[in-house]
């Protein structure tokens, strides 16, 4: 058995992880040398943006890298695991903007939001790559421990307090439960690491993979809450309307893109082979998707705030992203990854137009978006683009995506599966076309400029429109990278 | 010759896109600019009849187009023209023209209106066009979209509810047809899985099981069924039918016209081209259910016909009746009943046209459609005198669509009981009682809105005027020439139909 490379050498493999956290020791510098408030700001963000970019970079460069196992095999860097690390940092990239002009952080922002944000960022990257039980623990909790404050950012409001404090509660209560699940797991194979384990499974009794079984769910437990999933979503909505629109935006995507990455990851390494274990691994994922999936949307029609509606059709978007994790095989993981590149657009235009318009009133009703179209044409076509591709309508990228993951599904015999996830999108696109409703088919009710809707703005928002369009269309190349990433090995 | 079908799918394209380039200040502009491209692609459809080799049955290989689209899935962007999509195309490209010359009254956002106009006619070229399942699910799915702007902003007053429904409707029934899809693309062969209609065809997947709820059930008769609700959904077919006369009454004019004329269709064809001869099996299984479907169609939809008091939803019932018998000619699976089903879609599409245009111009002098108003007055009467030429029009619409032999309805419906006759006699007696109702009911309404003492409301109305007229003529053409003189019609589709019919007789 191979131990992996040593720390000196593993450092190589793990430039864009020590880069983000170079960055963000800069940032702690920014702050404390300058006094100036408004300098203050566009430094860090300028700093922020170019560590960022530098990640991005030399993870794009990581994609030609061979996997290897680091750090003693604690870490594993394979191109399914960059592939996500990449999207995580672009959403991250976003989110730095909104974070910027938005009127939620504006008066509270010194530099925690940088900080915080890349920290988080460093922590799902941690997740996305973790090759045993302490990492996957390590990389969830660096995640959380840091997006409780996020969440609480904005300080005087009551419902920001509120959101850091359940989000706190939640995770560490199904952080605990989750670390029980991975002790009992210890205790019967003997290791935390990834590969043994797999070879564990092989010698143990019948009495010992009885109780496998159920410290497994104990540790989805755990990786449930981050993605939140039914029925640990329970948190989701409060905490996304509490925080302040940028930092939802980030929940919406970093977490769950590391804690899916990490589901897929021990999916494919543990229940790759087809035994009981497998079979009761799948069927607590059949459900639980499933139930997200038609929870997450029924929920959603009933919200008043836009901010709350996005967070419900996120949680039944991530019961769709669930079926690529539960088929175990290279078509699925493919899927998630496809997924989350159109996923990532498509939410970040739905909460940019969202930010505009709260910025502009204070709160996010539904009421305002009336009659959008005539005020503001461009944000109101890229926010209902991407509304009906979020639903899954051709010709744009989320189609493609649904098309994939349905297909991974469909492959595999899961036909019922497929019925309810097909189901579930035409009430998504009910309460979708809500919002397409009263932008295009409603008068406005006033005709005041969006302050908020900078000329950046909008050709970011174009940028995206334009992305999830030609994509939706041409998705061949796109396709090509994320098959990059179908291949999830267990280093021996 | 080998890119015309691109053309007349792209044409309109290039025409939405010139709508958007041209300023929203110049709305003559951009309406004679809409006109010029509707005309353009129905030229090019013309041209296209004019290459069409009747003689061969099939897909016409001069004219088609296969690149590939997605290597990795083996799509294709595949279009192909045989004699059952033809009467289609030219359908479509004629009712796209007229309709934009019945849309010279709109008024509020013309930019927008022909733009989304011109999108949803290339959605439906696609549809009629493509050869490749995903393209054609592609191309389904982007009509909706036009279809609700459509509706829901042009409409009536109660257009958010329609559009609302119709979208859902067609969304959930198609979404079925997607996870259809998928299997088979999935069970379509070991190395060669692939989206292409025509190598799916002939009944390839009678022998395959499903596994679903932990027993074992036949592959092709799931999955026929989830596609056929979803082309049901569309056609509509009995109990999915209720989107159908919120759609109608609240849609604009021409966009009544292109979705009855047109869109309606696009569900049978569906059945034509791919339910039907991928899963010949289990259509032949099911084409008992189908008949009764299309006879409950028939005379469930005339009854509310006659009991409707807007003349825009009679019409639109009527719809739902008329498609019933082209339903009960797919079911037949003879060469006269399939003959009869192609043609129907054809002449309901020209001689329901002409009806909602009609209606349309009576809404624009009117501002309503009550035959008698809710508080039980009469909401028109004495039409015939004061409007001859209307009334003229209107006679030779109604007739047709009533099918008086000598116009074109009396043919499709008659050969469509020829072909059904044999096959299920009880259901062809029951469904001329429909014909009869379907008779008494346009009679009954023609009675009430143009005989009769004038109302002082209707003495006002003006006669339609020229451009009114002109937009008519080509449909007057059409239901009478077809009329008596269907061959031309019967000869493009003869050799496909005859293809179809000979594959579903091997599974009787």
């Amino acid at each position: 058995m191979q131990i992996g490379l040593n720390y000196l050498y593993s450092i190589s493999y793990y430039v864009p992880e020590c880069i983000a956290l170079l960055t963000m020791v800069g940032v702690l510098f920014l702050e404390v040398t300058y006094n100036n408030n408004n300098e203050k700001r566009t430094l860090s963000l300028t700093f922020t943006s170019l560590g960022l970019l530098l990640v991005i970079l030399s993870l794009t460069y990581n994609l030609s890298l061979e996997p290897t196992a680091i750090f003693y095999n604690a870490v594993k860097i394979d191109k399914f695991g960059t592939l996500n690390k990449l999207i995580a940092a672009i959403a991250t990239f976003y989110c730095v903007y909104l974070g910027y002009k938005s009127k939620d952080i504006y008066g509270y922002l010194k530099s925690e939001f940088y900080l915080l944000v890349l920290g988080v960022l460093i922590g799902g990257m941690l997740l996305i790559s973790a090759n045993n039980f302490l990492t996957v623990y390590l990389g969830i909790e660096t995640l959380s421990i840091l997006s409780y404050p996020l969440a609480a950012l904005k300080r005087s409001d009551e419902k920001s307090s509120e959101a850091g404090l359940k989000y706190a509660l939640y995770g560490g209560i199904s952080a605990g439960i989750m670390l029980f699940g991975i002790s009992l797991i210890f205790g019967l194979c003997g290791t935390i690491q990834f590969g043994e384990i797999t070879e564990k499974l092989h010698i143990l009794t019948n009495l010992q993979k009885a109780i496998l079984i159920p410290s497994f769910l104990l540790f989805f437990v755990g990786l449930g809450y981050k993605i939140s999933s039914v029925p640990f979503h329970m948190w989701t909505p409060d905490v996304y309307e509490g925080s302040p629109i940028p930092v939802t935006t980030f929940f919406s995507m970093v977490p769950k893109i590391a804690g899916m990455a990490a589901l897929v990851r021990i999916s494919e390494v543990f229940f790759i082979e087809k035994s009981v274990l497998q079979y009761s691994w799948v069927g607590v994922l059949t459900v639980v998707s499933a139930l997200t999936m038609t929870v997450g949307n029924v929920t959603a029609i009933g919200q008043r705030s836009v901010k709350r509606m996005l967070a419900y059709s996120s949680i039944a978007q991530i019961g769709n992203i669930m079926l690529g994790a539960l088929v175990i095989d290279q078509v699925g993981s493919q899927a998630v990854v496809f997924y989350f590149y159109s996923y990532v657009a498509m939410t970040a235009v739905a909460f940019g137009v969202t930010m505009v318009l709260s910025d502009q009133y204070g709160n996010d009703y539904f009421d305002r978006f009336n009659g959008l179209i005539y005020r503001n044409p461009i944000l109101a076509i890229a926010l209902i683009v991407a509304l009906f591709s979020l639903a899954g309508l051709p010709p744009f990228i989320g189609f493609v995506a649904k098309f994939n993951i349905i297909s991974g599904i469909v492959k595999n015999g899961f036909y019922t599966l497929a019925v309810v996830a097909v189901l579930n999108s035409v009430i998504s696109l009910y309460y979708y076309m809500r919002l397409v409703r009263l932008m295009v088919l409603k008068k406005p009710d006033s005709n005041e400029e969006l302050y908020s809707s900078t000329t950046l703005m909008k050709i970011m928002m174009v940028c995206f429109t334009a992305f999830i369009i030609f994509s939706g269309i041409f998705w061949e190349r796109l396709y090509n990278l994320t098959s990059l990433g179908i291949n999830i090995t267990v280093n021996h | 010759m080998h890119h015309l079908l691109s053309w007349i799918l792209w044409m309109p394209a290039i025409g939405m896109l010139g709508v958007l380039a041209l300023p929203n200040s110049k709305p003559n502009v951009i309406r004679y600019w809409a006109l010029l491209n509707t005309l353009i692609t129905f030229a090019l459809t013309i041209v296209l009849y004019l290459n069409f080799d009747q003689t061969v049955p099939g897909m016409q290989e001069q004219f088609s187009v296969r690149m590939p689209w997605i290597k990795q899935f083996n799509i294709f962007y595949s279009l192909g023209v045989d004699g059952i999509s033809l009467p289609m195309i030219l359908l479509t490209g004629l009712l796209f023209f007229l309709c934009i010359l019945s849309s010279w009254t709109i008024e509020k956002s013309v930019r927008s209106y022909f733009a989304l106009f011109l999108m949803l006619e290339a959605s439906v070229f696609g549809v009629f066009l493509s050869l490749d399942f995903f393209l054609f699910y592609v191309f389904w799915e982007v009509m909706l979209i036009p279809m609700f702007f459509l509706i829901g902003v042009w409409g009536g007053e109660n257009r958010e509810y329609a559009a609302i429904k119709f979208f859902l409707y067609t969304f959930a029934g198609s979404v079925l047809m997607l996870v259809g899809m998928i299997a088979l693309y999935f069970v379509s062969g070991q190395n060669s899985e692939s989206f292409n209609i025509m190598a799916l065809q002939g009944g390839k997947f009678g022998d395959l099981t499903l596994r679903l709820f932990g027993s074992d059930w036949n592959f092709a008769k799931i999955v026929f069924v989830g596609m056929f609700i979803g082309f049901a959904i569309k056609v509509p077919v009995f109990p999915f039918h209720t989107w159908l006369p919120h759609a109608h009454v609240q849609a604009p004019t021409a966009v009544s016209v292109i979705l009855a004329g047109v869109l309606l269709k696009m569900g049978t064809y569906g059945f034509l081209r791919i339910a039907f001869p991928i899963f010949p099996e289990a259509s032949v299984y099911f084409r008992e259910c189908i008949a009764w479907l299309g006879l409950i169609n028939v005379i469930y939809g005339a009854l509310c016909a006659m009991a409707q008091t807007d003349v825009k939803k009679l019409v639109a019932y009527s719809s739902v009746s008329h498609m019933g018998f082209v339903m009960l000619g797919l079911a037949a699976m003879t060469i006269q009943g399939t003959n009869g089903a192609v043609l129907q879609m054809f002449n309901h599409g020209t001689s329901t046209a002409m009806m909602f245009l009609m209606i349309g111009v009576l809404y624009e002098r009117s501002h309503h459609r009550w035959i008698v108003k809710p508080d039980g007055t009469k909401g028109f009467g004495g039409l015939y005198t004061q409007m001859p030429i209307y009334s003229i029009i209107f006679i030779i619409a109604m007739f047709a669509s009533m099918g008086l032999p000598g116009l074109s309805g009396f043919i499709s419906e008659a050969l469509i009981f020829l072909g059904i006759y044999k096959e299920f006699t009880s259901i062809t007696v029951l469904a001329l009682i429909g014909l009869l109702i379907g008779a008494a009911y346009l009679l009954w309404m023609f009675k009430r809105m143009f005989f009769g003492e004038v109302n002082p409301e209707v003495s006002e109305y003006d006669d339609m005027n020229s451009r009114e007229v002109f937009y008519m003529i080509p449909l007057c053409i059409a239901v009478i020439v077809f009329g008596i003189f269907p061959s031309p019609l019967l000869n493009m589709m003869r050799e496909s139909v005859g293809a179809l019919v000979n594959l579903m007789a091997k599974f009787h």
